[in-house]
């Protein structure tokens, strides 16, 4: 009996301060998951739960073929990650992200969405 | 016995003791991009700092007439390495006779010891290696609650996700399976005040599931309600076969199946599930299962959410594609 009292007073005093922090999951994306865009995007826009470590977050997109059709280095500002694209042309695209939220949770996804499915 | 018990306790408070001193994290039942949810009646695959405060069941045995039976749980889940884990539970149980005769009391202390066999982010996939020991003499012997031997369950734990699958399978990339199957041994083979063997007997479970999460962030987003979006539905099944040393007892196999759902949070989850008796020696009529569980590595990243040793005391790479 002694132990489970000691049990509910360690969570009591671990529930007295609980940080504001946690895994950086996809919120949303712009072109939207498994979306079709009539007109190609210039740039892919993910939101995420969490706010990023800039340093150690990034994102990659890709054509049919595998071949790079980002132009390079993502913009992290708090929760959201940008990246340029080259110009697309009809086809499927696939997004591919890892996270690094601000208390060192890593996370990663991937999508696809299509140009020109409308 | 007495001895026994104290041991028992002792070691618990050790660990926990251990448990929250601190170090460095990361976890979740992550498999690349497939999150695990922890289910209600069998394990997930991984190894994780996690609070299950409380589980509750009710349910009507198989007895004829049938007893009620409230069951409250606690579960507390502590990496000690970034692959090496331990949980300590323990239940309270309350069964009321039709007659009004009533048994209350705990049950014996539940230890698991799991290791983090593998988790491969491209196939989602996630096998966890683990000794379940309940400690016998711990909990409440008199009351017929719990037995005065231990009983040591070496069990195998996997989980699959089916996002690896062509993106021609669409929306069903989004199901998942896990399961668990393990053998308990107990430390005695007879029980004397009962006359009876006490059986070694095959514990086995799983459970398949649709992750609402998955479908919107790697399938298509539906712009669906937001609490749809947070949802994991799910079949558990959990079972028993007695397969040894059971001479007189029933051969029969026991279980339930629990059809549910999970709503996930940042962190915490909750989940309820119906508790279906697969035959009548399982219980009657459809109980219910709920459960609040708690992620305590994102509640507390830096104090008792992380392993104890090693783990990721290391600075994080820098993301490469």
């Amino acid at each position: 009996m002694r132990l489970r009292a000691l049990i509910l007073s360690l969570l009591a005093m671990a529930f007295s301060g609980i940080a504001a922090h946690a895994h950086a999951m996809l919120d949303r994306a712009s072109p939207a998951v498994g979306s079709a865009v009539a007109d190609a995007p210039r740039e892919v826009s993910l939101t995420f739960t969490q706010n990023l470590e800039s340093a150690f977050s990034s994102v990659q997109v890709t054509d049919a073929n595998g071949a790079r059709v980002d132009q390079g280095k993502p913009q992290i500002s708090g929760n959201t990650m940008r990246v340029g694209l080259k110009s697309l042309s009809q086809g499927t695209y696939r997004v591919r992200w890892q996270a690094l939220s601000i208390d060192t949770h890593k996370t990663e996804g991937s999508f696809t969405f299509t140009v020109g499915g409308r | 016995m007495l001895r026994s018990s104290s041991c028992s306790r002792a070691i618990a408070l050790a660990l926990l003791f251990v448990a929250v001193s601190g170090a460095e994290a990361l976890a979740h039942c992550f498999a690349g991009a497939r999150f695990f949810p922890a289910t209600l009646a069998t394990d997930d695959p991984c190894v994780a700092d996690e609070l299950s405060l409380p589980t509750v069941q009710w349910s009507k045995t198989g007895d004829v007439p049938a007893a009620t039976e409230w069951d409250i749980s606690v579960d507390f889940a502590k990496r000690i390495t970034e692959d090496f884990g331990i949980t300590v539970g323990d239940t309270w149980s309350h069964i009321h006779q039709p007659a009004g005769f009533t048994q209350a009391g705990f049950g014996n202390l539940d230890t698991t010891f799991q290791y983090q066999l593998l988790k491969d982010g491209p196939h989602e996939l996630a096998l966890l290696l683990g000794l379940v020991v309940e400690w016998g003499g711990t909990g409440a012997i008199n009351s017929g609650l719990a037995t005065p031997w231990s009983t040591l369950t070496p069990t195998f734990y996997f989980g699959k996700g089916f996002g690896d699958l062509p993106d021609s399978f669409g929306w069903l990339r989004a199901f998942a399976v896990t399961g668990q199957i393990g053998y308990q041994f107990p430390t005695l083979s007879f029980d004397v005040d009962s006359g009876s063997f006490i059986p070694q007997v095959l514990v086995y479970g799983a459970s398949i599931q649709y992750s609402m999460p998955y479908l919107k962030s790697e399938i298509r987003d539906y712009q669906l309600p937001d609490f749809i979006n947070h949802l994991i539905p799910l079949v558990e099944m959990q079972l028993s076969t007695p397969v040894a040393n059971n001479f007189g007892n029933s051969p029969i196999t026991t279980g339930t199946i629990n059809p549910g759902v999970i709503w996930v949070g940042t962190y915490f989850q909750v989940g309820a599930e119906a508790v279906i008796p697969v035959n009548h020696a399982s219980g009657t009529g459809v109980g219910f299962l709920g459960q609040l569980h708690l992620y305590l590595d994102d509640m507390f990243p830096t104090t008792i959410g992380r392993p104890l040793l090693g783990g990721s005391s290391a600075p994080p790479q820098q993301l490469k594609f």
